[in-house]
């Protein structure tokens, strides 16, 4: 008997999860007063955990004891044989269990109520807010125009200063370029940080930035300027890594420098899908600036919270008017200009 | 005969997936000749010119350059060597986005510094030269166009004429007629064979065609398996040296 292979792995986490969809589903119909706070504490839930994925690690050793099929080994184990239908169906039933389980839990977890969509209160006060929206009052409108503005500076300052670091970066971050063991472990690690500063949502960089350097568009400017170095690196070294390699070898067997060789092999073969990316990039920094105005990042967002706080729904029509024309307008250019040069 | 340019004695070349293309190669190149190199894809022909030039560093043996050992080279005497022994490639390996007078200035990279490459600056002489170059493979009209929007015997002449700007003694030429027109092949050669009687450059020619063989080269080697199995005279490849060379289900085309 195996005790831990890859299938038993998955098994024993796929059967845990089942057994607390059984656990808690009844618990949340059942009860009369639910109270998640009782069942979902400290150390209940912690013994629990572990109730739970001991008894998967059981159930998913049984199964492989009477031979069933189950996801773990559709997985991990395509070739094995099984005798009858139903075990080699076995996977199928839980598949589906664990599909209607946990949709049934979603549904009790976001709280989703068909009453409180048709709710007649609500109903009005989505109405309020819609004609506030769909009369704008253009009185702010200069306002806003000055915001968005700062908006559209903020992402071109981000793009200008992140696209000529992420142009000398990415061919660091190119597979085909960093072929020396040395240069691998370089390429490597860079990869890496890249990775976790591209996880980080530009939100929450803004937020470390408006305590960093005080609330307004330069924190915003820096948190996309941060998001924007990790993505265009990242898009920028797969243009390197897309090249042939026939023009490269061309210049190498002229004489030319290792410089020269990057200059005229690589250099001419990237720099149109380079400039495409970054007109990009500052297409979606503008709609990434709106949404980070939101924590204190400047420009349009900022605005646009306030009038919200307020309950100013004219107002906020105006600014969402400003908002989608000049998303729709860059949005429009930016990806005829790419075409054009491509 | 004349004197030897190039001498190759028992290289080997062993890839690091443990491929081994060269397995002891010996020969000797004279200057100002026309040298075919014949054989089965994979016979090892690629990695013999590749290493010459140093794109390949083979494991063991020695290739005397003009008396000293390329395989020792370092650095910048790699660059030098590249610059006198050109190369062209069976797929061209121009810069497709840039002008076909751009594609052959990148012949004179080696003597031009960085910062001037970086600008484009490169020096009026060489500027002229390369008109005049283009002019010799008869594409000077072409000059100011992509060099991605010619056809793939304009491309293969305006490689030459990159060849012909690093001022070579010798032309490595890597299958440079496999993927163009048969009717074209005999251009490409014409002007592989100006450049040897003209010009005095001695040409190393990788080809599949043997009667391109017989009708341009002044000397053949046929390597098999990473051997040479046959050097001499081209028109020496009767029948027998043909099975030799081929093996045995091989037909003429």
């Amino acid at each position: 008997m195996k005790l831990i292979s890859k299938r038993i792995l998955f098994d024993t986490f796929f059967n845990a999860y089942l057994f607390s969809l059984i656990y808690f589903l009844p618990m949340y119909f059942f009860a009369e007063s639910f109270d998640k706070s009782v069942y979902l504490v400290g150390k209940t839930i912690t013994s629990l955990f572990f109730i739970f994925v001991a008894l998967g690690y059981v159930f998913s050793q049984l199964f492989i004891f009477v031979s069933l099929k189950t996801l773990g080994s559709l997985l991990f184990e395509p070739y094995a044989q099984y005798t009858s239908k139903f075990k080699k169906t076995f996977w199928r039933k839980c598949l589906s269990l664990i599909i209607l389980g946990t949709l049934v839990a979603s549904v009790v977890m976001t709280q989703a109520s068909f009453i409180d969509l048709v709710d007649r209160d609500g109903i009005s006060g989505a109405m309020r807010l819609f004609s506030g929206i769909f009369n704008p009052n253009f009185d702010i409108l200069p306002k806003a125009i000055l915001a968005i503005i700062e908006t559209i500076y903020i992402a071109f300052l981000a793009t200008f200063i992140a696209a000529p670091f992420a142009f000398l970066l990415s061919f660091l971050g190119a597979k085909n370029v960093m072929t020396h063991p040395t240069a691998f472990v370089c390429y490597l690690s860079l990869r890496t940080f890249l990775n976790i500063v591209r996880s980080v949502e530009p939100l929450i960089w803004a937020i470390i930035f408006s305590v960093w350097v005080g609330i307004g568009p330069f924190a915003g400017m820096m948190a996309l300027m941060l998001h924007s170095l990790a993505s265009l690196t990242k898009q920028y070294s797969e243009i390197v890594e897309c090249i042939s390699d026939g023009p490269v070898e061309g210049i190498r067997a002229t004489g030319a420098s290792t410089l020269q060789t990057v200059l005229f092999g690589i250099v001419p073969q990237i720099v149109l899908p380079y400039i495409s990316f970054t007109i990009y990039r500052w297409d979606i920094n503008v709609r990434m600036a709106t949404v980070i105005g939101l924590v204190g990042g400047g420009g349009i967002g900022t605005m646009l919270i306030q009038y919200q706080g307020q309950a100013l729904w004219q107002e906020v029509g105006c600014i969402v008017v400003v908002i989608a024309v000049v998303v729709w307008v860059l949005d429009t250019s930016s990806a005829y200009i790419r075409e054009a040069i491509k | 005969m004349s004197k030897e340019i190039l001498d190759i004695q028992n290289l080997e070349m062993t890839f690091p997936n443990g491929v081994q293309a060269l397995k002891g190669v010996s020969l000797k190149v004279y200057e100002g000749e026309f040298l075919a190199i014949i054989g089965l894809s994979g016979s090892g022909k690629s990695t013999l010119l590749r290493s010459i030039n140093r794109l390949n560093t083979p494991t063991r043996g020695v290739i005397s350059y003009k008396g000293s050992d390329v395989l020792k080279f370092k650095g910048r005497e790699i660059s030098t060597l590249r610059s006198n022994v050109a190369m062209i490639f069976q797929k061209f390996n121009l810069v497709g986005r840039n002008t076909v007078l751009t594609n052959v200035l990148m012949g004179a990279l080696s003597r031009t510094s960085f910062f001037k490459s970086l600008f484009g600056a490169f020096a009026k002489e060489d500027v002229e030269k390369a008109y005049e170059y283009l002019k010799l493979v008869g594409l000077e009209s072409k000059a100011k166009t992509r060099a991605d929007q010619l056809s793939g015997g304009q491309q293969q002449r305006v490689a030459i004429a990159r060849t012909l700007m690093q001022n070579p003694d010798i032309l490595l030429a890597d299958e440079p007629v496999a993927s163009l027109d048969p009717a074209l092949s005999h251009t490409i050669m014409d002007y592989l064979k100006q450049i040897n009687k003209e010009l005095g450059i001695t040409v190393l020619c990788n080809l599949h065609h043997l009667d391109l063989v017989k009708s341009y080269s002044d000397r053949t080697i046929a390597l098999k398996d990473g051997t040479l199995v046959f050097e001499g005279s081209p028109e020496k490849i009767n029948e027998d040296w043909f099975k030799e060379i081929y093996g045995e289900e091989a037909r003429k085309v």
